[in-house]
């Protein structure tokens, strides 16, 4: 008799495959994103991307032999992982930092938990925070789209803010230029309107919801137009919200079934956090970005935010 | 007194220099009693308000006895027993005015009294707000927020890490990380959260 | 014969079977915060062993006098005496360690292992076992911050009591910070859990 009864951990998905079809979409929902960076930054990005996921897919299957498991690489979250970490690097890092990376995200922060489900950080952004603090040289190391390699050290938007900059011109881009793009950054984060396609797919196919993303977005967009560097109410809404790795964050990662919420409210909650958060860090802290920051540090309160907002029993009001 | 001083020792001892994720000060009670939210919040209601009191008494100690006899050495030792002597108080006040409060924290007062969490910030407190020997301005308040936020701080570690191992107790973590090492490995990742806030500045 | 083997597992158990950061996880909050270096570590576990051991001795020495009720005071009061005796003498022969080691020299005081120590074994056992139990205890906690901050250092730093050991090796930085300290005893811990298991 084949056994039903299996106690798994939330999210109870029925369909054993749904996950697995789920994890694929979100994939290939971000193949765009990632061709316009290798298009931006050259060949050395796609190598970087398949090296994370590579490293990403080998380390669970590695540690799923060792633990005598299921070997479950195919159900593609461990590739998203690797996919996610590598969206988020500069596109100038050496090769092995992306190996690093990737098994940091697997092993520590996704394994030591039990795997697939259980682990209470992301562990593309645990490891993306743990590159940046480990070697921070070449992980704030920037190109300019179409630049040689060898021309690095090239600043991002909200770095050139956060050293004195004033406006977009000063950085000499158009809104057009953040949208499509044409900008330093990581590899993934910079073509906002193909992130932005991608995350259209999943919200018409109901993967996500629109609760985390627009809360996220809206919060860390209004602070910023409210308390800017240079007075109250003179902040540049669309460059807030176009210049880093928000777009990404807020519908590829903060999205993350295992990491966030379960309820309306509570992913309400959970992306107003992550927007206060990223405008604190990139106003006051010394980091110009805070939005792998602010993501990691609500994934501490998930566990809190769900038993304050609880799904309501069915046959309660 | 100085709005930005203040804003700075709240977000120092809340964030940056967060007693247990950065200072690992605590870091006994931290581990005993974060297995579920209950407690984890009762302890840390207990540890604000010994902190924050503690803070001040020992200002007072320090400024009033141990500076004006010369007797700075003793320092170690005449905080411990003060805050020793200040716990053992409490609880015998708390009994006696309020048996059910007691029934919340009674038990987690003791453990206060050994906590390093409580003589660190005393100590941090002498470090930071008297310049060679003398207090600087405001000394007395700051100490006093220094304790309160300090201890702000470390209940919010010690919530966020009740949640967390309340959920985990549903999970079958890895024999090899249960308990313990899958606690560490989450303050390691609370830790690398909060670094963000690294060069705080306004 | 006997008794020698008594004596020297009361000095040996500190080490490994009962190491008291390995295994009993008591004395942490001193531990993970001076374990960036391997030179601050050394400092730390000479004066926890200092302090281990004489405040062991002397507790042991007056437990038959000391009233129960008041023995946690008297006890602190033993310890304290020992931290600031240590706090003193380091002042005057290494200034500098002193410095590096900052308020973790006189939280000492509160370092769970020694009153645990005073509590567990010394208030109820004879003058030398005592002497060796502090003992043991001790050079186990020295052996688990050394472990702790020579993988500390190293991947931190790429360097070794501060000399450079591999020239094509960029450490990770995070090591030598919090969350690299938690991350390290986490996964030294599981991994004693398993040799212990064997």
């Amino acid at each position: 008799m084949k056994n039903n009864l299996l106690v798994s951990f939330w999210p109870h998905i029925q369909m054993k495959d749904s996950i697995t079809k789920i994890m694929w979409i979100v994939f290939l929902s971000l193949i765009p994103a990632g061709i316009a960076g290798v298009y931006f930054f050259g060949l050395h990005s796609l190598v970087l991307i398949f090296v994370s996921i590579v490293t990403a897919v080998f380390t669970e299957a590695l540690i799923q032999l060792i633990r005598k498991k299921k070997i479950t690489i195919y159900d593609g979250s461990a590739a998203l992982t690797g996919l996610l970490l590598a969206y988020n690097l500069p596109p100038a890092v050496p090769f092995w930092i992306p190996i690093v990376g990737s098994f940091f995200a697997i092993a520590i922060a996704k394994q030591t938990f039990g795997g697939l489900g259980r682990n209470i950080f992301n562990p593309a952004l645990s490891a993306r925070v743990f590159l940046l603090l480990s070697w921070p040289t070449y992980m704030t190391a920037f190109v300019n789209p179409f630049g040689s390699a060898d021309t690095i050290s090239s600043a991002t938007p909200l770095s050139t803010l956060k050293e004195g900059g004033r406006t977009l011109s000063d950085i000499g881009l158009t809104y057009m230029d953040l949208f499509l793009g044409r900008r330093a950054g990581c590899i993934g984060e910079v073509a906002i309107f193909l992130l932005l396609l991608g995350a259209l797919v999943l919200l018409i196919l109901k993967i996500i919801t629109l609760h985390t993303p627009l809360s996220f977005i809206f919060m860390l967009a209004i602070f910023s137009w409210i308390f800017d560097k240079h007075g109250l109410f003179k902040g540049d809404v669309l460059f807030s919200i176009m210049s880093g790795g928000v777009i990404l964050g807020a519908f590829f990662m903060a999205t993350d079934y295992v990491t966030s919420p379960l309820t309306k409210k509570g992913k309400i909650v959970f992306g107003i956090g992550c927007g206060l958060i990223t405008f604190i860090i990139r106003r006051f802290a010394g980091y110009p970005e805070g939005v792998s920051f602010s993501i990691l540090i609500m994934n501490a309160f998930v566990p809190l935010i769900d038993r304050i907002f609880k799904p309501s029993v069915y046959g309660k009001k | 007194m100085d709005v930005k001083a203040i804003l700075m020792i709240i977000v120092s001892m809340v964030f940056i220099n967060n007693f247990i994720l950065s200072k690992f000060l605590g870091l006994c009670p931290f581990l005993g009693v974060s297995r579920n939210i209950k407690p984890a919040l009762s302890m840390g209601l207990a540890v604000i308000f010994v902190m924050t009191l503690s803070s001040s008494i020992t200002w007072l100690v320090y400024r009033f006895l141990l500076l004006p006899f010369n007797i700075t050495y003793l320092r170690t030792i005449v905080f411990i027993l003060v805050i020793a002597t200040f716990v053992q108080f409490v609880e015998m006040f708390i009994l006696k005015k309020s048996p059910a409060l007691y029934r919340t924290l009674g038990i987690y007062l003791p453990l206060i009294t050994t906590n390093c969490a409580v003589l660190g910030v005393a100590v941090l407190n002498i470090n930071t707000f008297f310049v060679n020997n003398n207090p600087v301005e405001f000394s007395f308040i700051y100490s006093m927020l220094q304790g309160f936020f300090a201890g702000i701080g470390f209940t919010l570690a010690l919530f966020l890490m009740s949640g967390i191992r309340e959920r985990l107790m549903l999970n079958d973590t890895p024999a090899l990380f249960k308990d313990l090492p899958i606690a560490f490995i989450i303050a390691s990742l609370m830790s690398l959260g909060f670094m963000g806030f690294t060069g705080f500045n306004f | 014969m006997a008794k020698n083997n008594n004596l020297w597992q009361e000095f040996s158990k500190g080490l490994f079977k009962e190491n008291p950061i390995f295994y009993i996880v008591l004395g942490l909050c001193p531990t993970l915060a001076i374990t960036t270096s391997l030179e601050n570590a050394l400092g730390m576990s000479g004066a926890v062993i200092f302090v281990l051991t004489f405040s062991n001795v002397v507790i042991s020495s007056i437990r038959k006098i000391v009233p129960d009720k008041i023995r946690i005071p008297c006890f602190i009061v033993v310890i304290a005496s020992f931290v600031t005796i240590t706090e003193l003498l380091m002042q005057g022969y290494f200034p500098i360690l002193v410095k590096h080691l900052g308020i973790f020299l006189p939280l000492i005081v509160v370092n769970c292992i020694i009153m645990g120590r005073a509590e567990a074994f010394a208030k109820n056992h004879k003058v030398i076992p005592s002497l060796l139990d502090g003992l043991g205890m001790g050079v186990g906690f020295s052996l688990a911050i050394i472990l702790i901050a020579g993988m500390r250092e190293f991947l931190g730093t790429g360097k070794i009591l501060g000399r450079i050991v591999f020239r094509c090796f960029s450490p990770s930085l995070i090591f030598v910070l919090p969350p690299g300290a938690l991350l390290t005893l986490g996964l030294l811990i599981a991994l004693f859990n398993r040799i212990k298991k064997r």
